[in-house]
């Protein structure tokens, strides 16, 4: 019992923190459709949306919805100023440009928090209750934040689907990133819609790494960790496909904790970053992805 | 390329005063020699990164895992089992390029953004595996490496500045040569065009694994150096972190060749040192930088600077034409053009079929060609020809039925080992190497005459010297059959339509084809120049070389041909002289007709 309660224990973990690579890789897949790149520094908003969140919390005393609000609505402004000032013009230069600027961007926000919020990480307080609020499931103590951030994510997973599939303007997203011409053809402004996705992108990185704050603490360097595994996830799902990203994201998350419990802690990473390989070697287009969307 | 190419190694001579001024104005100053010492082991390590993003275009950040190799191997080795500085270092180098090489062949998958994704991961796993391998010391990593020892002299402060320049100097110098020869061009070619490449003869996937062994290879080396300065190494040091300096580096300076990453290398360094106070603020203001320059200055420090000297010195000079050769290229002994002895068949092709989703594009297609005779493909727009074109070319999956080539199958081969046994071809719309002057664009084009190991084009041996005779001489031959000699020295992407299309007939030229695939030579060309593309596949024709031509142009091909094959929806339907062919009602109804 202690064993099926030991591995349930590791099982949660691993979605919980699988939930901000699930956004992350959410996050990756919609600035990809919409501009054709990658985005490196997709794991270093989430550090920013937690660290954002982390001042509303301390500085203005804020409830913990109200700083996720805040900090997801951060999220979604600054994703439009990055789309306009360093996507935008790097992409007229090439795609090895935008590349670089990504990677560029990174350098800024990582060192960047540093500055601001010091690099040591801090703790975001739970949402309800203490950090040490746990809840007995199956044989296992499960602690309370979790169950916050699954809620959370299907909820902002329930959102985004309502809003791409639902609204008019989610629509004109998706076309102007299937034929940015054609959407243009019929009245479609791409550089808003473009600004927009990205937007949406950076804010569902803020809300991943607030909601995930409570337990995996704000701040210090692990954003390029974070956006890696995200890109494990979406990779290995199918990076064309939304619903892959999530469970992709949600998949390496697992791996990583049973990984961690199986072994040590310093030895999950190299062997996520090896499934990234693998995957990408032996299907490219993930397990939910077609093959024809790799086609570029 | 050839003028940033000199560009580049006219900055060589003005870097290695500075680096020699710095070494006297400073020699007594601790600090600052340390900083030119890091310069210089970065720079090396730059230079691979270069040469792999600006003239491979394969973007890597993973380059720190490369130096990573190179650093523990000679910390390992120099302390475990008490090595020898030379022999470390070369083992440490040795081993970097081995797994180059390999991630050479995993890169052949990605392109762009993946391949970055993959190269970061890649230079994670590293130095995981670092990290977890008790071996080599996990996270404190290896201490107590000896400095390196030449006899008495040991290699470390002022001595160890110097002498990791000169190791610049030595890199810069073998990097030059690479670049300079048929592997360069080769790079650049397939920079410019991979496909075009390819079916010029460049054998593109080789060649991309190469340049990333020898980045690799570069990388290995100044770790190796690195770690032999520093007397340790630790995971740490070898991180993410160094991977996105080094591209930072790169980019500040300059993509491609060698003196922009050397720039970007030293200032770095010595910024570095003075920044380390502002540490954070450092990494903001290099990621602010990186962006600026990426977008505003795409050519980095050193490449902008170089634009505005030439602009000012009057823009492009025309390269001198050197040494208008004496002797007329030689024919190339027992290639393609000695069919006189026993006719070769040249191609024969044998039921074909290839499919595209469910269509068959080409459904059961046969025949061969006579040697010597121009023979035109013609057909309604989607008929599959120039499918028929690919599929001899290589380019494509063959679903059934077989190519050969003189006599060999080459069902299934890569489309440079069919260039290589004399099959040229032009595309439909003029593949030229857009950043290359129309004479590199040629000599691109007898690739396959010059057998130049990159062993030789890595030292400048005289067979590399011989081989780029043998490729300019054979260009400019062509230039001159073609009347460009004009505009040898002018960028493809500069010129008028005509003038590509004839640019491209000469590079396919160039390889001394025995067989010659044109594909719509006539379309867009005004009357004159018609009548000069006439002229040219006549002449070309009365030389030996069996042609395979598409083309709409009905006059043209009635004028020339000496037998028309007609494809409708994937088949023949007839096959015989131009008259016969004329004649035929079934044609006349298909094609001719239809077309008025």
């Amino acid at each position: 019992m202690l064993q099926v309660g030991g591995l349930a224990q590791l099982v949660v973990a691993g979605l919980t923190v699988g939930s901000g690579y699930a956004l992350v890789a959410l996050g990756i897949h919609i600035i990809l459709r919409a501009t054709r790149v990658i985005n490196f520094a997709q794991g270093e908003f989430v550090v920013l949306g937690g660290l954002i969140a982390y001042t509303c919390v301390t500085r203005l005393s804020a409830n913990a919805f109200v700083a996720l609000a805040l900090a997801t609505l951060a999220g979604f402004l600054l994703g439009l100023c990055y789309e306009r000032f360093v996507l935008r013009p790097a992409a007229r230069v090439g795609d090895l440009a935008v590349t670089i600027a990504t990677i560029g961007t990174v350098s800024i926000l990582l060192y960047g928090h540093a500055l601001i919020w010091g690099s040591l990480p801090a703790p975001l307080p739970p949402f309800s209750g203490t950090a040490a609020s746990t809840v007995e499931l199956a044989g296992a103590s499960i602690q309370v934040q979790s169950l916050w951030v699954l809620g959370l994510l299907a909820l902002a997973l329930c959102a985004l689907y309502a809003f791409f599939e639902r609204t008019t303007f989610g629509k004109a997203i998706r076309a102007a990133a299937n034929s940015p011409t054609g959407a243009q053809l019929v009245g479609i402004d791409v550089g808003t819609t473009r600004m927009m996705s990205v937007g949406i992108s950076i804010a569902l990185a803020a809300f991943g790494g607030t909601i995930i704050g409570p337990i995996t603490l704000v701040g210090g360097a692990g954003g390029v960790a974070i956006a890696i595994k995200g890109f494990v996830g979406a990779v290995v799902g199918g990076l064309d496909s939304p619903v892959g990203c999530a469970l992709g994201g949600l998949v390496v998350g697992v791996v990583e904790k049973l990984l961690e419990g199986a072994f040590s802690y310093g030895i999950a990473d190299p062997i996520v970053y090896s499934l990234l390989l693998v995957a990408l070697l032996v299907r490219p287009q993930g397990l939910l992805g077609r093959r024809a969307a790799l086609r570029d | 390329m050839s003028e940033r190419l000199r560009a580049d190694a006219r900055a060589l001579p003005v870097l290695a005063l500075a680096v020699v001024a710095y070494g006297f104005a400073f020699h007594e100053n601790a600090t600052l020699v340390q900083a030119g010492t890091y310069g210089a082991i970065y720079a090396i390590a730059a230079i691979g990164l270069s040469i792999l993003l600006g003239n491979v275009a394969q973007i890597s950040i993973g380059q720190a895992g490369f130096f990573g190799v190179g650093a523990y191997t000679l910390a390992y080795v120099t302390t475990n089992a008490h090595w020898n500085f030379v022999p470390a270092a070369l083992l440490g180098t040795a081993l970097a390029a081995a797994l180059g090489l390999a991630v050479g062949v995993v890169a052949l998958r990605f392109r762009g953004h993946y391949l970055a994704m993959a190269t970061l991961a890649f230079g994670l796993i590293v130095v995981g595996v670092f990290h977890q391998s008790a071996a080599l010391g996990g996270a404190n990593g290896i201490s107590d490496v000896p400095f390196p020892q030449f006899g008495a002299l040991t290699i470390s402060g002022l001595a160890a500045y110097w002498f990791s320049w000169a190791m610049v100097a030595l890199v810069a110098v073998v990097s030059l040569n690479v670049l300079r020869g048929r592997t360069g061009r080769a790079f650049e070619a397939l920079r410019n065009d991979e496909l075009a490449a390819e079916v010029a003869g460049v054998p593109t996937r080789r060649t991309k694994i190469l340049a990333f062994a020898f980045a690799g290879a570069l990388a290995g080396f100044a770790g190796s150096i690195d770690a032999g300065y520093l007397g340790l190494v630790t995971p740490d040091t070898v991180g993410v972190q160094l991977s996105i300096d080094l591209l930072l580096m790169v980019v500040l300076g300059g993509v491609g060749g060698v003196s922009g990453a050397i720039f970007g290398a030293a200032l770095i360094s010595i910024v570095n040192l003075y920044g380390h106070d502002l540490e954070n603020w450092r990494f903001v203001i290099y990621g602010v930088l990186v962006i600026v320059v990426v977008t505003l200055f795409p050519g980095g420090i050193v490449g902008s600077l170089g634009r505005i000297a030439a602009r000012r010195r009057g823009s492009r000079e025309a390269p001198p034409i050197e040494q208008q050769s004496r002797a007329p290229a030689a024919p190339a002994p027992g290639r393609a053009a000695d069919a006189g002895a026993a006719p070769i068949e040249w191609l024969r092709v044998r039921d074909l079929v290839m499919r595209f989703g469910g269509l068959a594009a080409v459904d059961g297609v046969s025949f061969a060609l006579e040697p010597g005779r121009l023979t035109s493909l013609i057909g309604p727009n989607g008929a599959g020809k120039t499918t028929v074109f690919n599929a001899i070319c290589g380019i494509g999956r063959v679903a059934s039925g077989s190519i050969a080539i003189a006599g060999r199958d080459v069902t299934g081969w890569q489309p440079h080992r069919i260039a290589g046994l004399g099959v040229a071809r032009s595309f439909q719309n003029a593949r030229l190497f857009a950043e290359m002057t129309v004479l590199e664009n040629v000599m691109a084009g007898a690739y396959r005459l010059e057998d130049t190991s990159f062993v030789a084009d890595l030292l400048a041996l005289p067979a590399a010297r011989r081989g780029e005779r043998v490729a300019r001489e054979r260009a400019r031959e062509m230039l001159r059959l073609l009347d460009l000699e004009r505009i040898a020295a002018v960028p493809a992407k500069e010129l008028a339509f005509g003038d590509r299309r004839r640019v491209e007939l000469a590079r396919a030229l160039a390889s001394e084809p025995g067989l010659l695939l044109i594909d719509e030579p006539a379309a867009g060309l005004g009357a004159s120049e018609r009548a000069r593309l006439r002229d040219d596949l006549l002449g070309l024709r009365a030389r030996g070389m069996t042609l395979l031509l598409i083309e709409h142009d009905m006059r043209l091909v009635m004028e020339i041909s000496d037998r028309v094959m007609v494809l409708r929806f994937g088949t023949l339907i007839a096959d015989g002289l131009p008259a016969a062919v004329r004649a035929d009602p079934h044609v006349q109804a298909a094609y001719l007709g239809a077309a008025g």
